[in-house]
């Protein structure tokens, strides 16, 4: 006889009723905003090829992608994220529609990496895309959206932080630095490693304004006054462009009145060789990284063929679980209305009542063979259905 | 300060404790029985709503990363080692020390290259391979947890990579440094999540330090 495998593989998990009822429910809850705000769900293969995948992206994506090959021996892998498969879908099947176009999807997704509590190597991810718009008002749409999704998934305590990459931009262009330059300069900024950022500004000799404009990045966090702030250290027109940028989808914020849960923060650049605008992540307390992340990709199309602004955003579905359950909130969704027991004249009589009753929308369970009334009672509460039928003569 | 939530700082035993405990209570960050020998797993200020945690060393970028600390202060060697994600707001200045590959002096070959595909004895496997790596060598890494001068002489390796503050253990031991692979200090390191949503109080923490290390800095 072979070695049972009872364990699942490295970075990926089961969901028992109780936990897959909640992730339903979140996910069902996600999905009718999505439908209100005009959304509609595509569905996309799986598997794509491993170019189109890394079609773009000058990130080291493709060590984090689960590969195979086809047939053929073409490399296939399971997509990483959804944005990139809906770019391939737009720019050829949907390339005649009227845009804008408002794509939605859910659906699990895969990435290599090191596992934490809501970070496994298979993730679920809810998300839209808002395809043909340059609009600010787009963008606002997307943040009020990420915000309404968070809020009827049941977390309140929640912040989003709202940036735009071209912020960091123009002040690298100020100096005519190198590729290499700045992409060193940008990997710090994200990942906030300001003693490697400041040791590499001071090595570069640039003007002094330049040079604290780049170590202030990071830190230009915080509420409207940020915007002014920033001004202070916008050299150019690119970078004061992306500010008001970011002050007119805030005003439409307001609008939308989810304003009071954005935090401005232009140290927020997410992976740069992707975006183009505004960039946005949500944060819960009590959760390590983000809950949800976004943001303006207005070139990725392009590399696809078909030149088209683009913004969106996705939810980490587990992430969201976890942020609930962190938060105290504990609910348990899985619905149990009645047990229907019988002795041995009445199977038929049973089975007709847990028809009618299931017509009805109730939850029933039907004994699989006759019991005592005690023995059936039993049934009910190990079970845990609130009520007991049991047919008798 | 009532409702403002706590910020849990993790600080390292051993050398670098005391150093810090030292320069966070020049911003006034200190708790009653802050000491290393303290019997209590968390000490609290309640007052200013801190809480300190003491950990073994190698486990501060740990509770960083999974944010069960907002902050900690650790070796920039440390740090790379764990290759966790955390953000690295300042460096302190203090702790210095390098990470070097060493040879028993008697046995020392002309290159760098000529000890490929050799055995290295080491706490830093994951530096030593990125370094080795970068210089296109392949070698066979062996974790060790202590004594790491003791592999060349005993015969489990051909060289080490390890700490060196003074250099007085490689001479005890007849070692000579053959590469210096990275510089380190201590540094202060933030949960990227606590950095945005402690955000206010984690930055004036950030200024006040900087001011105290510019003027230690312009005195040395």
């Amino acid at each position: 006889m072979s070695k049972k495998i009872l364990e699942t593989p490295y970075g990926t998990q089961d969901f028992l009723p109780r936990e897959a009822a909640i992730k339903r429910v979140i996910e069902q809850k996600v999905f009718k905003i999505f439908k209100r705000y005009g959304y509609e769900e595509v569905v996309t293969p799986t598997i794509e090829y491993l170019e189109t995948l890394t079609m773009g992206s000058s990130r080291t994506i493709e060590e984090h992608l689960f590969k195979m090959f086809d047939r053929s021996n073409r490399t296939l892998a399971l997509h990483h994220e959804m944005t990139t498969p809906i770019a391939r879908l737009v720019s050829s099947r949907l390339k005649d529609s009227s845009m804008p176009l408002k794509l939605s999807y859910n659906t699990n997704v895969f990435r290599y990496e090191q596992t934490l509590p809501g970070r496994q190597c298979e993730f679920y991810q809810a998300g839209v895309e808002l395809l043909g718009s340059s609009s600010t008002c787009a963008d606002a749409e997307i943040i009020a959206l990420a915000v309404e999704c968070l809020q009827s998934a049941g977390l309140n305590d929640f912040e989003l932080c709202l940036g735009q990459v071209e912020f960091a931009s123009g002040i690298m262009e100020q100096n005519n630095l190198d590729v290499e330059t700045k992409e060193f300069l940008k990997t710090a900024i994200e990942h906030h490693d300001i003693v490697a950022l400041e040791k590499r500004v001071d090595e570069l000799q640039l003007s002094k304004t330049t040079a604290d404009s780049l170590k202030q990045i990071p830190y230009l966090h915080g509420g409207k006054e940020i915007i002014n702030k920033a001004h202070n250290f916008a050299l150019n027109e690119r970078s004061r462009r992306a500010l008001d940028n970011l002050s007119e989808i805030y005003r439409l914020l307001e609008v939308y009145n989810v304003a009071d849960k954005i935090v401005f923060d232009l140290g927020l650049i997410r992976d740069f060789s992707y975006y183009t605008g505004m960039v946005f992540e949500a944060y819960a307390p009590n959760l390590g990284y983000s809950l949800a992340g976004g943001g303006r990709y207005d070139h990725m199309l392009k590399d696809f063929g078909l030149a088209c602004p683009a913004t969106g955003f996705a939810l980490g579905i587990e992430r969201i679980m976890l942020a609930r359950k962190r938060q105290g909130i504990v609910e348990d969704y899985r619905v149990r209305d009645i047990y229907i027991g019988y002795d041995a004249a009445n199977v038929n009589e049973a089975i007709k009542d847990a028809q009618r009753l299931r017509s009805e929308g109730k939850v029933i369970e039907l004994a699989l063979m006759p019991q005592s009334e005690d023995e059936a009672r039993q049934s009910q509460h190990d079970k845990g259905y609130n009520e007991l039928i049991y047919l008798s003569n | 300060m009532i409702n403002e939530p706590y910020i849990t700082i993790a600080l390292p035993k051993g050398k670098l404790f005391g150093l810090s405990t030292e320069l966070l209570k020049k911003i006034g960050w200190t708790a009653e029985n802050l000491t290393e020998k303290s019997r209590k797993l968390v000490i609290t200020n309640e007052e200013k709503r801190l809480n300190f945690i003491i950990t073994k060393t190698a486990d501060v970028p740990t509770y960083v990363e999974y944010g069960a600390a907002d902050i900690g202060i650790i070796g920039k060697d440390v740090i790379a080692e764990s290759g966790k994600d955390v953000y690295e707001l300042l460096d302190l200045g203090f702790g210095k020390c390098h990470l070097m590959m060493a040879v028993p002096k008697d046995k020392k070959r002309p290159n760098l290259q000529d000890y490929a595909h050799t055995r290295v004895v080491t706490k830093f496997p994951h530096i030593a391979e990125q370094f080795f790596t970068s210089q296109g060598m392949q070698m066979e890494y062996i974790k060790l947890n202590g004594s790491i001068e003791l592999g060349p002489i005993i015969g489990l390796s051909e060289s080490i990579v390890d700490i060196v503050e003074t250099g007085t253990t490689l001479r005890e031991n007849n070692l000579e440094e053959i590469v210096n692979i990275m510089d380190a200090t201590a540094r202060l390191i933030v949960n990227p999540v606590s950095f945005k949503l402690k955000f206010e109080r984690i930055n004036a923490m950030v200024t006040e330090l900087k001011k105290i290390l510019q003027s230690k800095y312009k005195m040395a």
